[in-house]
């Protein structure tokens, strides 16, 4: 099974950035767009802290789920989520389950990852360095 | 723009088993509240054990130590993966087809990150890579 597995790392680090990204870009969205509706998120000022922070989540969550330029994109991402964990989430309580934002540290970490670990097989970039 | 990609690239060995012991601890905080009832989440430390959402955190505090430790890593975050999904479905996916309104994204991006951890393994700072250099 191990081998089944290891074979499909590649794919399967392509197959997290696309999700991660959907995830990220959500937000980006219903900061917006309006799309979904939000109540708490549709009211966002575009020159506030989480409005430019919806301008990244949108900008770089379609970056992404492109996999164009992913590792810069990825670690500014995570930086983000970093800011806004920090920001938003943890002085509610030192808990990720009672200050609700376990999401901001996944992301956080995930693009951390992404960032270095680039965007697999299925990515823009790998098409262009093929190309 | 490549230099810096590949100063990234140097640590993506270490940033594995970094990665992997966040996401353990995500999954591992449910497991403790809902079992152990640390801390005290009203939602989940009222929680029977014997029950679907007990025996979820069963599988949290188990799975989600071990890969925490890195002992079966593989394994383990194969079968949080596949809980994950359970939840997502179960739990999420008939509230609304939405995840940012169904509360589901936190458990979608848990169970990639694990399928990710199954293939991918643990890194070099986990129990499983001490095991294999000193066979």
């Amino acid at each position: 099974m191990t081998e089944t597995l290891a074979a499909w790392t590649p794919r399967v680090l392509s197959l997290l950035r696309i999700i991660t990204g959907l995830m990220i870009i959500e937000h980006g969205t219903a900061k917006y767009l309006g799309f979904p509706v939000v109540p708490a998120l549709a009211k966002v000022q575009p020159l506030s802290l989480p409005g430019v922070g919806g301008v990244l989540e949108l900008i770089g969550g379609a970056l992404l789920i492109a996999g164009l330029f992913t590792q810069p994109v990825a670690f500014i991402l995570s930086g983000e989520m970093a800011i806004g964990y920090f920001m938003v989430h943890a002085p509610r309580s030192f808990y990720p389950l009672l200050n609700g934002g376990s999401l901001a540290i996944i992301y956080c970490f995930a693009c951390l990852y992404l960032s270095t670990a680039g965007g697999g097989p299925w990515s823009v970039d790998a098409a262009m360095k093929r190309a | 723009m490549d230099s810096f990609n590949r100063y990234l690239a140097a640590g993506q060995p270490y940033i594995l088993s970094i990665f992997r012991v966040v996401t353990a601890l995500m999954l591992f905080q449910y497991g403790v509240a809902k079992l152990l009832k640390f801390p005290t989440v009203p939602m989940l430390s009222e929680v029977p054990p014997i029950s679907l959402f007990g025996i979820a955190g069963m599988f949290e505090l188990v799975f989600g130590l071990l890969l925490i430790l890195g002992l079966f890593s593989r394994l383990a975050a194969f079968i949080l993966s596949g809980e994950m999904a359970f939840a997502y479905f179960i739990f999420h996916f008939p509230q609304n087809f939405i995840p940012l309104l169904n509360g589901g994204s936190l458990a979608i991006m848990l169970c990639f990150c694990c399928l990710y951890l199954a293939c991918a393994g643990g890194g070099p700072w986990s129990l499983d890579a001490i095991m294999r250099k000193t066979d």
